[in-house]
């Protein structure tokens, strides 16, 4: 069944390390844009029932409780199957949990990012290993006890001391669901455009070597197998039969829609997105266009590869797959970084840290 | 026109001293152009040109003035090239004139360029006319210059003329003072046509045009004209000169100074400093000072896309058809393919084409490091030339390495000596002469081996002196010297491309910091790679490139597919603009690392 993912693309700050459409804006836009997605999801026809919902951001744990509770009061099919809010720690108290709770969130993502005071400040955040531990009590007092905790590997600062601090915490709050990404550093954030340039603002010239990153990365990996939350994804750790439901589709190819600016969907066929930046598409809504600026057929063919192989347990090629990339599999199977049992092929160990490597040679266009 | 009104001179000055804005101002005053025409700087018309602030190719410009005394002249204003490569072509424009305005600005002085440039001008016997330029700055301090002038060139600068090209201050008198101080053409119009050629390029409809001051004698519309290199004749088809436009005329007479074309069709035939004569009846002799000329810098050209090899090729013939200094010829590098060796003046001269295939034919390139033409004595006495790394013969069988030497003269500031000093002992320098020229500035001069300029020689001057250096050369012969090939080994295996001669004593120091900047160059491959630099079996240094340990895309947000899709194209785009050698990705710029070996500069 199909999910839904909605987007609240604001903040109380831009983190140093964000690299998406996301950020600061004025109050009076934050409440057009809210009676905009109000206004996307009434006029949605509702061909199928979503069994998830994701609300992701930004923060959208600041939205207001009223609209959080409308809009979710507007997507059918609920009690949904799983229901995930991303969070902000330390924005939440007793009755926005409750509130939560009563629209039928079941699921909070957690943004830590960092246990460690130090690193989390330098990223822009002002939270604290005891607010995290407060928040996760606080979310359980009020029945919603499926957490995922966000953490990035290679922040400025980071040791592998400070890691296993970070990593410590996550054995004491015992979260159904870890999400461990390294830093990525790129011209879209202010700290990856801060390293391209050696600068050193936000911290970057302590930023840890590539080397150091993909450390602390497989420390992680092997840290939470130990702790019963093992890899099902690249980047997703999970107790087994807790993985996150609706970021799973994504991976399987599975039909979603998405509300909000520069949401996504994909109806099995076709994949679409609404306009980039609030402003838009406020605009567009407010004047009866659609939100939607793009559509195109999806690759399945490259798709179920470079998506697929994301998840640790493989991918099933088919003989027509052998013809088009049997070349590469075979390549990467006798250089390490892809394992088969003759029927599936999976990401080796060595080989989730080279994916790109790997899922490039799936892309033929 | 009787010579008596004529007057045929070009502009000497330093980069940024302001020639063209007076050669503009000069156009403007004598109203060749009005000011509502006037685009900025009319003549350098290349884009190159005007970007890099220098003119490339000579042109000759026809001003008509009345002069105080009553009379028009006739002034020739001769446009030379403003850059070391190109003395050869400096030295024949001057020789198409009678005088030369010497541009000096006001505050920073005389530097090397215009003083080798006024030297070349007093050779050929030059009345110099000294113009202080950009008075009306508050840092002018024309009584210095003036002092200098007199110091270093032993020109008596009391009548130097005053003036600001930009504010049209002075251009008056710099007017009268050509009149007045620059002497007459001297040819006689009924001796045998002789007629100097000072520039020539290739038009696709006209073939070859040339520039040309007729010393002697008269050319016509329709004569049968013999080039004398050559000699071959040819007939002209059309005649005429710059005002600054085109103006078709029927005749050229001893003194004056205008183009023609006659159907000739490859630039080769029209060298610059041959002499035209009349194909009927002949001069007895040539104009002097001609020689056919010779490139002195040598660097491989290949298209980074092998199968663009047949357009660089079609692009290189289609530039030599404008570029008599630039030659080619095929090669083939095991690492880079089928490509060119090519000949350049100098450094710039190789930048200009390299910039020019780049922009006009829209071809990636690959420079190799530029080198220099050595003469190789073999044991068995046989001498070659050799200007290409890997045809350098093989050590047991070298007698003798002879590599080209330069005189080349440095003016800067005191404050900056020690570490040019420095600089110049590290190019093998001998020093020649070492003058204190007024004003806190010294003069100097060295002989140094030319390979140690096309390395990085200019960057390093420049850092050295924060700019407030400048630089002259020319050819000075060849001196013995211990030089050795220094190859370079990426993951075993020897990239020919990136070989270079080096004297034997900086081979390990050079060899350590090429190896250095390659593996900040070579990115991270799926595997280590050893990259090691080698005299013959000898590895003289060694690093390692650690295997790329992790190339992975973090989040799927919002399932974003298209997001995904695009970073990793990006990323196999990037791959493409590389050069696969053996199992190693390189790109591009290090093939250039070579270039930067020595400045330890770590970018």
């Amino acid at each position: 069944m199909p999910g839904v993912y909605i987007s609240f693309p604001f903040c109380a700050q831009k983190c140093t390390f964000c690299n998406f459409a996301s950020g600061v804006a004025p109050r009076e836009l934050e409440a057009r844009y809210l009676r905009a997605l109000e206004q996307e999801i009434a006029g949605h026809p509702w061909p199928w029932t979503p069994d998830t919902v994701y609300i992701g951001g930004g923060t959208p744990s600041r939205m207001p409780l009223d609209a959080l509770s409308r809009i979710l009061g507007a997507i059918p099919g609920r009690p949904w199957r799983e229901a995930t809010l991303e969070a902000a720690p330390g924005s939440i108290t007793p009755e926005a949990a409750r509130a939560w709770h009563d629209a039928g969130i079941d699921r909070v993502s957690l943004g830590v990012q960092s246990f460690v005071t130090r690193e989390a400040a330098r990223t822009g955040r002002k939270h604290t290993a005891a607010t995290v531990a407060a928040d996760v009590a606080t979310l359980r007092a009020a029945g919603i006890a499926n957490h995922n905790i966000d953490l990035i590997a290679g922040l400025p600062g980071q040791t592998p001391a400070s890691w296993s601090e970070s990593l410590d915490w996550v054995e004491r709050l015992a979260p159904a669901h870890v999400s461990v990404y390294m830093l990525e550093v790129d011209q879209d954030s202010r700290l990856g455009l801060e390293i391209l340039n050696n600068g050193a603002r936000y911290g970057a010239a302590d930023a840890p070597s590539d080397e150091l990153t993909a450390d602390l990365y497989e420390t992680a990996v092997d840290r939470l197998a130990a702790l019963g939350i093992p890899r099902y994804e690249i980047s997703n750790f999970a107790r087994p039969g807790l993985e996150s439901v609706h970021n799973l589709k994504y991976w399987r190819l599975e039909p979603y829609t998405g509300f909000g600016a520069d949401a996504h969907s994909f109806d099995g066929v076709l994949r679409s997105e609404n306009v980039e930046t609030a402003e838009e598409y406020v605009r567009r809504v407010e004047s009866g266009q659609p939100a939607r600026q793009s559509e195109a057929p999806a690759n399945r063919d490259e798709e179920r590869f470079f998506v697929g192989l994301r998840l640790m347990r493989g991918v099933t090629p088919e003989p027509a797959d052998w013809a088009r990339f049997g070349a590469p599999i075979n390549r990467f199977i006798d250089n390490g970084l892809l394992e088969s049992d003759g029927a599936t092929i999976k990401l080796t160990r060595a080989g989730v840290l080279l994916s790109n490597e790997v899922f490039s040679e799936f892309i033929l266009t | 026109m009787d010579p008596a009104f004529i007057r045929n001179f070009s502009i000497i000055a330093h980069i940024d001293h302001g020639k063209s804005t007076l050669a503009d101002r000069l156009l403007e005053v004598t109203g060749a152009l009005s000011a509502r025409e006037m685009m900025e700087q009319v003549l350098d018309s290349m884009d190159l040109e005007r970007e890099r602030g220098i003119t490339i190719k000579a042109h000759a410009v026809r001003l008509n003035y009345k002069a105080q005394n009553g009379s028009t002249y006739q002034l020739n204003l001769i446009d030379t090239p403003g850059h070391v490569d190109f003395t050869y072509e400096v030295s024949r424009s001057l020789q198409a004139c009678e005088g030369a305005l010497l541009v000096v600005d006001a505050s920073q002085g005389v530097e090397a360029q215009t003083l080798a440039n006024t030297y070349l001008a007093l050779h050929h016997n030059l009345e110099i006319v000294p113009v202080i330029n950009k008075i009306d700055l508050p840092s002018a301090e024309p009584d210095r210059i003036r002092e200098q002038i007199e110091h270093v060139i032993g020109l008596p600068a009391d009548d130097a003329v005053l003036a600001s090209a930009k504010s049209g201050l002075g251009v008056t008198d710099i007017l009268e003072a050509i009149v007045q101080r620059i002497p007459p053409p001297k040819g006689s119009p009924d001796a045998p046509l002789r007629a100097l050629i000072f520039d020539s390029w290739f038009d696709p409809y006209r073939g070859v045009i040339i520039l040309a001051r007729v010393i002697d004698g008269r050319l016509k519309m329709r004569q049968k004209i013999r080039l004398w290199a050559n000699g071959r004749s040819f007939e002209v088809e059309g005649l005429g000169y710059q005002s600054p436009k085109a103006i078709p005329c029927d005749e050229l007479a001893a003194g004056e100074v205008g183009f023609l074309f006659a159907n000739i069709k490859t630039i080769s035939d029209a060298q610059i400093g041959d002499t035209i004569t009349d194909d009927q009846n002949p001069a007895s002799e040539p104009l002097p000072g001609f020689e056919a000329i010779k490139p002195m810098v040598f660097a491989g050209l290949y298209p980074v896309e092998s199968h663009e090899h047949g357009l660089l090729r079609d692009a290189l013939e289609k530039l030599r058809l404008n570029d008599s200094a630039f030659n080619f010829e095929p090669e083939n590098s095991a690492a880079l393919g089928f490509g060119f060796r090519c000949g350049f003046l100098g450094l710039l001269h190789l930048e200009i084409v390299q910039e020019r295939l780049e922009r006009e034919f829209d071809i990636d390139l690959i420079t190799t490091a530029p080198g220099v033409r050595y003469r190789v004595t073999r044991t068995n006495g046989d001498v070659v030339e050799v200007d290409n790394p890997t045809k350098w013969p093989d050590p047991s069988d070298i007698r003798q390495i002879e590599e080209p030497i330069i005189d080349a003269t440095v003016i800067t500031r005191e404050e900056y000596l020690g570490e040019i000093l420095k600089l110049l002992e590290e190019k093998r320098g001998n020093q020649k002469k070492f003058e204190y020229i007024g004003g806190g500035r010294v003069l100097l001069l060295y002989e140094l081996p030319l390979n140690e300029i096309v390395l990085d020689f200019y960057d390093r001057l420049k850092s050295a002196s924060r700019g407030y250096a400048s630089l002259d050369y020319h050819l000075a012969g060849h001196r013995v010297s211990p030089m050795v090939k220094l190859d370079v080994l990426v993951a075993g295996d020897p990239i020919d491309a990136l070989s270079i001669i080096v004297h034997k004593e900086f081979a390990h120091d050079r060899g350590k910091a090429l190896i250095e900047r390659l593996r900040k160059l070579i990115p991270r491959q799926m595997f280590e790679v050893a990259l090691q630099a080698a005299i013959g079996n000898k590895i003289v240094a060694r690093e390692n490139i650690p295997a790329m340990r992790k190339n992975v895309l973090a989040k799927c947000y919002g399932g974003d597919i298209s997001r995904k899709r695009k970073l990793l194209e990006k990323q196999k785009e990037g791959k493409k603009r590389m050069k696969r050698v053996g199992r190693v990705e390189i790109p591009q710029e290090a093939f250039l690392a070579v270039l930067k070996v020595t400045s330890g500069d770590e970018n």
